[in-house]
């Protein structure tokens, strides 16, 4: 029994993370603190590097891995915004950094409790990311991060998110593989494109030009590419573990009529929403985005195209557009849908409120489920 | 003196590790900063950039540089130095790490990095190429600009003194703290080999004259560099172990006005004004002269 900290870290140390720089916020905390106890009894081989601030975390991140180390850390909230500028310069650079993020609604006010505005805020940086459901799912996306991230066709930064507090600090049974067996899985980081060695004199980080265009749209294709290399690798690893991950997770679709869609742990009590509507004989179903970058547009498409009606929750809000997963929704399948905005701050949405959301389908609106 | 340090121009090593043909302007003293200090600390070196003038050297699909080079942004060259130590430990590369960054970069914006670096003593050399002000956006009002100077955003001369960055770096209690100009490059590598002697951080700030920001011909920087020292409005020492100590004492100060009258940034200033200059380098002079040009500035 761990809890969803305590998996991301256990995700790191099993992956040999060598370098992991931080800085203390909550409810990211516990998963440094867990780091450098183990780091400081040797059970993890690594350096533990406190910097000043988040903003210095990343730009850690980026150095380190631009010397061809292998790299972690986490963070929260605000931090995660003080990393921006540097979020844009690791995935510019194309380093495979792994990142937990233990999302937090965002000030102000300001507030401990979780919602996906932080995250989100990062949509645009390049960065892969995942949205995890269960502390199991935090360990293995963790590990099978960095065997995505390093893929020569990838070479992107990786973020994970769990939520605040519902699986940070919640204690769920976790599963934690042997470390021979993820040794095999992912072999040691030897980068070809970023090299900070006397022997073979690079220079990282030079200014271009014209050219500017063409390095974002390799930054495209390696995102377009990443979907393939998410679905190997997830087979890789149910192969090894029987857990079963991809870039979306379908629930009870087959005869669903009508489906919610959502992101990140709330999933669970959606699961079980749907559960006790369809032993009334209700055909609803879910489906839950594990990855928002990329986009899993394919698995949407396929996973809702004969549901007639479809409502989108947000655990953030976009002042002047909307849901940010409703409008993406929207420009994927090119219908419309009920927009929820709900949980913003951590505010329980519970059962009741996910049945009220079921009937409440079929009308192109953004509902406040307050 | 170790044979390691330098006696006279011809014992400056020949090989070049940043390489004719880059875009840096005409007369650039901070392009020759760090061409002078590679060729003392040689190709096992890796140099980090924080954004300003220097980020214009490489310039894809080309760059000048024969030694590594890693440029991510302009604050925080103190957390990638930091980092780079431990990555460079880990991977067994034996190099020295040189973090070259501008004065607004160190004094302003990276000051935090700087700082958090310093307090470790990360084993690194980071020279402040510093043009007293931001250069590379066309000679803004940075903290380490002198007062009096005109700069594009105080129009009329900035009212505030230039920060005490070698005192700031003083109270970390670093390894090795310097100032220096390539204008003398004898004292100036000898401080670059210094601080890649000391183990643990050592941090030099180099007056580099900017011609385009200051305001001068572009064959003058050398002579401007020289004039402010030899004025005293630049002073060269370094801080070791707590303690400051002059390395070049001028035998007979020139008057401020042939320093200040050569530049654009200072042609605003009255006679009076340059008198105020003058008086204020008089009395710091006077007082370090009755200190010996030597004093202790942490207990």
């Amino acid at each position: 029994m761990i809890t969803g900290n305590g998996a991301a870290a256990w995700g790191a140390r099993l992956a040999r993370s060598e370098i992991v720089p931080n800085f203390p916020i909550t409810p990211q905390t516990a998963i440094i603190e867990v780091i450098s106890s183990w780091i400081a009894s040797g059970e993890m081989n690594a350096d533990f590097l406190p910097m000043e601030s988040e903003h210095s975390v990343q730009s850690a991140l980026a150095a380190a891995s631009s010397a061809g180390t292998r790299v972690f850390s986490a963070t929260s909230s605000q931090g995660l915004l003080l990393m921006t500028e540097m979020m844009f310069v690791t995935s510019g650079l194309r380093l495979p950094v792994v990142m937990v993020n233990v999302s937090r609604a965002l000030s102000a006010p300001i507030t401990l409790w979780s919602d996906h505005n932080d995250v989100l805020a990062q949509r645009d940086s390049g960065w892969l990311q995942i949205f995890c459901s269960n502390n199991q799912e935090v360990l293995d996306s963790v590990v099978m991060g960095y065997k995505i991230a390093e893929n020569s066709d990838v070479l992107l930064p990786m973020m994970i998110n769990l939520d605040g507090f519902i699986l940070s600090a919640t204690r769920e049974p976790v599963e934690i593989p042997d470390q021979d067996e993820i040794d095999d899985f992912l072999p040691a980081y030897n980068p070809k494109h970023t090299i900070l060695d006397p022997k073979e004199p690079m220079s990282v980080g030079g200014v271009v030009f014209d050219e500017y265009m063409y390095f974002r749209s390799q930054q495209r294709m390696a995102m377009c590419n990443s979907k393939d290399i998410i679905t190997d690798v997830c087979a890789e690893w149910e192969k090894m573990t029987d857990r079963r991950y991809g870039l979306v997770e379908p629930y009870c679709l087959e005869d669903s009529e009508r489906v919610l869609v959502i992101c990140g742990s709330e999933s669970a009590i959606l699961k079980y929403t749907v559960d006790k509507l369809r032993a009334d004989g209700e055909k609803v179903g879910m489906l839950r985005l594990r990855t928002v970058r990329p986009f899993p547009c394919e698995g949407i498409v396929d996973a809702l195209s004969d549901v007639e009606e479809i409502g989108v929750i947000d655990q953030d809000i976009s002042p002047g557009s909307g849901g940010i997963i409703a409008t993406e929704m929207k420009a994927c399948l090119g219908r419309d849908v009920t927009s929820f905005i709900a949980g913003l701050g951590g505010r329980r949405i519970g059962a009741e409120k996910y049945e009220q959301m079921f009937k409440r389908l079929g009308r192109d609106v953004e509902e406040w489920i307050f | 003196m170790k044979d390691t340090y330098l006696k006279r121009l011809t014992d400056i090593p020949m090989e070049d590790y940043l390489v004719g043909g880059h875009v840096a302007c005409q007369g650039c003293s901070a392009s020759l900063g760090l061409r002078l200090a590679l060729k003392v600390l040689g190709k096992d070196t890796i140099v980090i950039n924080g954004s300003g003038c220097m980020t214009l050297l490489p310039v894809y699909p080309t760059t000048p540089l024969r030694v590594p080079w890693l440029h991510l942004a302009i604050e925080n060259s103190g957390a990638a130095g930091t980092a780079l130590y431990y990555a460079l430990r880990r991977k067994n590369i034996d190099a020295n790490i040189l973090c070259y960054a501008g004065d607004g970069a160190t004094y302003d914006i990276g000051l935090q990095s700087l700082s958090g670096a310093a307090e470790k003593n990360i084993d690194m050399i980071y020279i402040c190429y510093n043009n007293q002000s931001f250069g590379n956006t066309g000679h803004q009002r940075a903290s380490s600009t002198p007062r009096a100077s005109r700069t594009s955003t105080t129009p009329v001369g900035k009212v505030e003194a230039a920060k005490d960055m070698t005192a700031i770096m003083a109270a970390h209690r670093i390894s090795y703290v310097a100032t220096a100009c390539p204008s003398y490059p004898i004292d100036f590598l000898n401080k670059v080999t210094k601080a890649a002697e000391v183990k643990g951080m050592a941090f030099i700030d180099l007056l580099v004259p900017c011609p385009v920001g200051w305001g001068f011909d572009p064959s003058e920087g050398i002579n401007i560099g020289k004039l402010a020292v030899r004025t005293g409005m630049w002073k060269l020492y370094e801080i070791t172990d707590g303690r400051v100590n002059l390395t070049h004492i001028p035998k007979k100060r020139r008057r401020v006005s042939e320093y200040l009258c050569a530049q654009g940034r200072f042609s605003h200033l009255s006679e009076r004004d340059i008198e105020e200059v003058q008086a204020e380098v008089d009395q710091e002079w006077s007082s370090l002269e009755a200190r010996g040009y030597g004093y202790e500035i942490m207990v």
